[in-house]
């Protein structure tokens, strides 16, 4: 099973020429918004936000989190994740950053995932994000271990964000040690060097990479995963995005 | 969460915070600025036009430096402008 991050640059395409089963959108595009659009896909969709800013230190937007569990049940969606991130300091900045892996941020996010399921009533998932610098004692994946250990919450596991991860920080790409009970579905996705950085950005607007593909492909066959495709930048057609899906999960092709 | 890190990524130091390397907090700041770059250019290609890209790339960042916005939702950003306007206008004169 494999769905598509939908983009509003794809809304004159025929999703039923695509091998996807659902596809994922951010609620904060949809909220106050005419949906029916979405709904006349009739696929099923999951919400993947990207303002919840668990790592930030601003109060999480109670309202915020109403309407999406609103618009869940409107629409029928099962899955609602966010990121192992923050979105700014207490206020937005409107982009992913790296909450320091030390047991107390730990501590500290584990403590504001329980809020946001107390509010929504549901379990969340939580994706590993990409970061470009961080600090802290522990690893990213003994943080997104523990963080499992500490919270009740799912991991909506990115391999291509360990993958940037690894290649940006110079340690072997692996994925962390969770029980596959708790981790909701994969992200593939494709990723660009930026050369004056020295630094690979997960831009969601390339082909991914072999290893992502294969590792994705592997995890979601020995544990019965869905598996979701990023493509948000450089958007390509619709028939390299079929590619791409078949490329990922040739058994679709079988 | 280090608010020296945030400082950086928001204009406000050039001084790298302990831990963090330069080029990873400059990533940080372009994600951060061209984020604001393309829904205020979007909002108000008029302010654009008007300015040089200096003076542009002066207005955002101290925009960025002062933000406190607290929306969920990216495209609010150009209501966060009228208001910083106002202020910086309120301030100068």
């Amino acid at each position: 099973m494999i769905g598509l991050g939908y983009r509003s640059e794809m809304r004159d395409w025929d999703l039923s020429k695509l091998p996807i089963s659902f596809i994922e959108v951010a609620p904060e595009n949809w909220i106050g918004k005419d949906t029916s659009r979405l709904e006349e896909l009739g696929l099923p969709i999951k919400f993947h936000g990207v303002s919840l800013s668990l790592g930030g230190t601003g109060e999480l937007n109670q309202q915020f989190l109403k309407d999406v569990r609103a618009l869940m049940i409107r629409l029928n969606v099962t899955d609602y994740s966010d990121h192992i991130a923050s979105s700014g300091d207490a206020h937005q900045l409107y982009d992913l950053f790296p909450i320091p892996f030390t047991q107390s941020e730990v501590d500290r996010l584990a403590d504001r995932i329980k809020q946001a399921q107390d509010i929504l009533g549901i379990r969340i998932g939580v994706e590993n994000a990409s970061y470009y610098t961080n600090r802290g004692e522990l690893t990213e994946n003994q943080f997104i271990e523990e963080l499992l250990a500490k919270s009740d919450c799912n991991l909506l596991l990115d391999v291509n964000n360990l993958l940037v991860n690894s290649k940006n920080h110079k340690y072997e790409f692996e994925l962390p040690n969770v029980d596959p009970a708790r981790v909701s579905y994969l992200h593939v996705a494709g990723h660009d060097y930026i050369a004056d950085l020295d630094l690979y950005q997960d831009t969601h607007g390339a082909h991914a990479e072999e290893i992502v593909a294969k590792t994705a492909d592997a995890y979601s066959i020995a544990h019965n995963k869905e598996i979701l495709l990023e493509w948000d930048n450089d958007i390509p057609t619709i028939d390299v995005i079929r590619e791409e899906l078949e490329w990922i999960k040739p058994s679709l092709t079988m | 969460m280090d608010q020296a890190f945030f400082d950086y990524v928001r204009y406000r130091t050039d001084e790298v915070p302990a831990g963090y390397t330069k080029n990873g907090l400059e990533m940080y700041r372009r994600l951060v600025y061209q984020g604001v770059d393309s829904m205020i250019s979007y909002a108000y290609p008029h302010v654009k036009s008007g300015l040089s890209d200096e003076e542009w790339r002066f207005l955002l960042e101290n925009f960025i430096a002062k933000s406190e916005w607290n929306s969920n939702f990216y495209g609010d950003l150009s209501n966060e402008f009228i208001i910083f306007l106002q202020n910086e206008t309120a301030t100068a004169g």
